[in-house]
């Protein structure tokens, strides 16, 4: 009986919330649905009175939207290759080692994030300008090959909760270091991995402003560059914000759809058994 | 096996993706790979003008063979961009430009290649455009385009009330009482419309007509300018109208806005620039535009919100940048640019601009626009405009003007002299 | 390839180059990050932090003025206090909030229901919407006459306030909005909760605990590393809490939303004082670093790693 209460609860509960979240997401989709007399009504109407589907189409086709995507693309799968690999590396060093320095490079590594964009952006673009890669999509991709501090603390909390004792059995049976590493950890923390991959898809996906900053022409353009198109200095194309703010997170919601299963697998869901 | 696959196609795609992001080299240079000279321009325009841009680049192109213009168009971001990009030595050729006083030592001055230039026309621009482009009597920049502040009425809701449609010539007084029969509360229906953090350059015009300015016309007084009473009673006026409840007092950018409740038909009057026209005609409101108000018998003032192009110092094609410039201000390239107001005069009388009577207003206020803005007399004017700001903002939510205006001056006058 | 560094190794004379080699393996696991720094940050950072003992205008002469800009913040200039002291009431509200709130929503979603794929779905939509649309979906929202929000509020006799207009709801605004996206924090709670070995739940039933029982003995301490993480990343994102005040508010009503982040942004980008904004920069640095190491040491009070926790055992 309680049993049962307990589940009505757990589900009314998970059932109000998905509305409340959900809610911004579908006033999203009706807005870009509806006629442009349409938008501003009080007291607001969720649903348009006659559908324009049309509007997603004449939205996508008023720029280049799909040279866009596939700029977008091609960043976010070498970006986030780049810190899965070079992530994960610097994580099990920071929690499986002792050595000289090392909570002191931690601190580094946090401290990182702690300095606001705005007063390290001018120097940047001079470095990255000096390096050729101005106007490429060289300067969002290549800076995340090697690590960020954000994955790095992530990962290094949850290796640092994997018992010892571990790869301790892995040295009696002869493996050294890089295969510690490489055929223990990093199966281990696979759940982390897919988790750091879906914040860096993410991350990546809605950057706004690396690419406005270190990209100029339009054919170089990612999905958000094109999507800020839409809000101009004195006047905002509603109908288009929302719909390619729709269709774009097409894309991320579905890789999420299908990661979040790995998520909650577990860290240790393989080890113990 | 299966898994093998799988990890060969992954790699596979990889790899071709790194080829592609690394043969997509930028054009940062100055050269095509076929060649072709490449002339930065940046805009923040967007969508119709945006496309119109593009086309005007298009033409120059075909009259240029060599050349390639790239078109990078930055929106919103327009001024974050443009900052660190100059900050990093890295600025376009050419681009859209305002702010003059912060930009006019790294921006080439046009003025001797105008001299040199037989037919560019200069007289067929309106006059008062040039002033806004102009830093100690250089011309750093061509008009392209510009706006001026009119009122729009909703002509469906002064039918319902029976309130006669605005003639020019017509009272800040007689605004306010039509403002106040508009409203009707229970409707969520407002007369007028007020934003509670206006942009203190909108407000010049308000301020000129009523004989008050924000400072001295040599720049170096705000004392006796920023809180005499001609200024602080137009600034008051607004407030007051917020605080009367015929005025609706909207937000900041992206919330909504004044316009978006003149599209859903419950704001009679709104005081804007010449953009939101089409979104209106798309919104299907029934509107029309009349000059803005006058202070009793005072003369009425205009505002200016110009676009002009300038070329940066730092450009290693000046000529060439000179030569775009000069094409995008040309009668052709003026004549295409339909989404704004044309800048020349010939323009103007070729289209019958002046027939239209959504149009006519702006070119009656930009005659009227003979004053200069704040922000071009003084160089540090954007301290002094911090203060300010807070100022009117707290106006705006209710609070009595004159002494936060003593207050800005108080704070402020330390500003003018620094260097 | 030697396979034999094992833990003996270690103690025996013989393998002294090992040792050597042993004492290499650290750096250059954490070699990309170095690499990366030195090659892509230390420059801009050293560059900001000399700069900032400079008046840098964007465009325009550059001028060594020593001290000037920080004695400048601290005595001539009312808003680096007040952008301060609202951010750091927003980080007092937004801090716990955010954390218990994220946590919370995970251990709803660690249920075992039908449809959990759905559920974490749906939960997460929040932060996978983007910047404009995001700004103009609250903006709707929140308005005072036309909102969503009052509308609602209206329905049930309560007549809201002009939230954004006005200066005693704007800054609660934000907070909400804020923790509407707190999906990320949700999930790293989500994963460290799977992380937790079911056993000890099952061992303690057996010895009879409840639920709250359970939650603080084991939940709790067990998820201490992920909260630690949580609790810094929240802090130092509190900081530079910026976008949804820069696109929705400006800053105001009345400066009431004016951020420290948006102190820094405005002094860079809208007056164009490189030099000032970057002396804001490392000010906000200090107040951050300060706070993360206070965290930092404290942890060892109060944070659990799972092999301390079996050592001790």
């Amino acid at each position: 009986m309680q049993k049962g209460l307990h589940k009505f609860f757990v589900y009314t509960l998970l059932i109000l919330l998905s509305m409340l979240f959900l809610a911004p997401f579908i006033w999203m989709v009706t807005t870009a649905l509806k006629a442009p007399d349409e938008l501003y009504q009080y007291p607001p109407k969720l649903l348009p009175s006659t559908w324009h589907f049309e509007n997603f189409l004449n939205a996508w086709n008023s720029q280049p939207f799909n040279l866009y995507l596939v700029n977008s693309l091609i960043v976010t799968v070498l970006t986030t290759i780049g810190q899965i690999i070079s992530s994960t590396l610097v994580a099990y060093g920071f929690a499986r080692f002792k050595f000289k320095g090392r909570d002191f490079l931690f601190i580094i590594l946090l401290a990182t994030m702690m300095i606001p964009w705005d007063v390290t952006m001018i120097p940047q673009y001079m470095a990255f300008n000096m390096f050729g890669w101005i106007n490429s999509l060289k300067a969002l991709i290549i800076p995340s090959w090697f690590g960020s501090a954000f994955y790095i603390f992530l990962l290094r909390q949850f290796i640092m909760s994997i018992p010892k004792e571990l790869d301790e059995a892995a040295r009696m049976d002869g493996a050294n270091v890089f295969q510690i590493y490489y055929k223990i950890y990093l199966p281990l923390v696979w759940p982390v991995i897919v988790l750091i991959a879906v914040f860096n898809i993410l991350g990546t996906w809605n950057d706004y402003l690396g690419p406005l900053i270190f990209l100029n022409d339009q054919s170089k353009y990612t999905l958000t560059l094109g999507l800020a198109q839409f809000k101009g200095v004195h006047d905002v194309d509603t109908n288009g914000i929302m719909a390619v703010t729709f269709l774009i997170s097409i894309v991320p919601l579905i890789l999420f759809f299908l990661a979040q299963k790995k998520i909650v697998e577990g860290v240790q869901s393989t080890s113990l058994k | 096996m299966r898994k093998k696959k799988i990890w060969f196609s992954l790699l596979v795609s990889i790899a071709v993706l790194i080829m592609f992001a690394c043969s997509s080299n930028g054009t940062s240079g100055t050269e095509t790979k076929d060649g072709k000279t490449v002339l930065r321009f940046a805009t923040w325009d967007t969508g119709e003008s945006l496309k119109i841009q593009q086309d005007i680049a298009k033409e120059f192109e075909k009259e240029n063979k060599d050349v390639k213009v790239q078109v990078e168009a930055y929106a919103d971001g327009f001024d974050q961009k443009i900052a660190a990009s100059f900050g990093a030595k890295n600025p376009p050729d050419v681009m859209y430009m305002w702010d003059f006083t912060t930009y006019s030592q790294s921006l080439e001055p046009l003025d001797s290649y105008i001299e040199k230039d037989t037919d560019i026309n200069m007289d067929d621009f309106y006059e008062g455009l040039f002033n806004y482009s102009k830093v100690d009597d250089k011309l750093y920049g061509m008009p392209a385009g510009f706006s001026t502040m009119v009122v729009y009425y909703n002509k469906k809701l002064f039918d319902q009330y029976k309130i006669p449609y605005p003639q020019a010539g017509w009272t800040w007084d007689e605004f306010k009482e039509i403002a106040k029969n508009l409203t009707d509360k229970s409707k969520k229906q407002y007369g007028f419309s007020v934003t509670s953090e206006p942009d203190t350059y909108d407000l010049q015009g308000l301020v000129w007509s009523n004989g008050g300015s924000f400072i001295s016309d040599d720049g170096k007084e705000i004392k006796g300018f920023i809180n005499s009473t001609e200024t602080v009673e137009s600034i008051q006026l607004y407030g007051d109208m917020v605080k009367e409840g015929s005025a609706i007092l909207t937000g900041g950018k992206n919330q909504q806005s004044a316009s978006d409740i003149f599209k859903s038909g419950k704001l009679g009057m709104l005081v804007s620039g010449v953009w939101p026209i089409q979104g209106f005609k798309d919104a299907k409101v029934d509107f029309g535009t009349v000059m803005m108000p006058a202070f009793g018998s005072k003369p009425v003032k205009g505002l200016i919100s110009s676009s002009s192009i300038s070329i940066a110092k730092d450009s290693k094609q000046k000529e060439l940048a000179w030569k775009f410039v000069k094409y995008f201000s040309s009668e052709k390239a003026i004549n295409m640019r339909t989404a704004d107001l044309p800048v020349r005069k010939s323009v103007v009388e070729k289209n019958k601009v002046m027939e239209n009577p959504l149009y006519e207003p702006f070119y009656t206020m930009l005659e009227n626009a003979t004053n200069s803005p704040a922000f071009l007399l003084n160089k540090n004017w954007n301290e002094i405009n911090r203060n300010l700001s807070a100022a009117i903002n707290a106006v705006m939510v209710g609070q009595d003007g004159k002494p936060l205006f003593d207050k800005v001056v108080n704070e402020s006058e330390k500003y003018l002299t620094k260097d | 390839m030697k396979t034999d560094v094992g833990v003996n190794a270690e103690y025996n004379p013989v393998y002294q180059k090992k040792k050597k080699w042993n004492k290499i393996v650290p750096y250059l696991f954490i070699s990309p990050w170095i690499i990366g720094f030195i090659v892509f940050t230390l420059g801009p950072l050293l560059f900001s932090f000399i700069i900032s003992f400079f008046d840098w205008p964007i465009v325009g002469e550059k001028k060594f003025i020593g001290l000037t800009n920080y004695i400048t913040m601290f005595t001539d200039d009312p808003l680096f206090w007040s952008s301060l002291w609202i951010t750091l009431k927003f980080a007092l509200f937004f801090v716990p909030l955010n954390i218990i709130l994220a946590l919370l929503l995970a251990m709803l979603l660690n249920q075992k229901v039908k449809g959990s794929s759905w559920f974490r779905t749906f939960f997460y939509v929040p932060s996978v919407i983007s910047g404009v649309a995001l700004a103009m979906i609250w903006g709707t929202v929140y308005d005072g006459e036309y909102g969503i929000l009052n509308y609602l509020l209206s329905l049930i006799g309560i007549e809201g306030p002009n939230w954004l207009n006005d200066t005693s709801w704007a800054l609660v605004a934000m907070v909400i909005a804020s923790l509407w996206g707190q999906g990320t924090m949700m999930l790293i709670f989500l994963s460290g909760l799977k992380n937790i070995p079911q056993d000890l739940y099952e061992a303690a039933e057996i010895d009879g605990a409840g639920k709250i029982y359970k939650f603080f003995k084991i939940t709790v301490p067990l998820l201490t590393p992920t909260i630690l993480f949580n609790l810094i990343m929240t802090i130092i994102g509190a900081f530079q809490t910026l976008t949804l005040a820069l696109v929705l508010t400006g800053g105001g009503p009345l400066q009431s939303t004016y951020f420290y982040a948006m102190y820094v942004y405005e002094n860079a980008f809208k007056y164009f004082k490189m030099g000032y904004s970057s002396a804001n920069a490392w000010v906000m640095f200090i107040i951050i670093l300060s706070l993360t190491m206070l965290v930092f040491k404290s942890s060892s009070v109060w944070v659990y790693y799972e092999n301390e926790v079996k050592n001790d055992k």
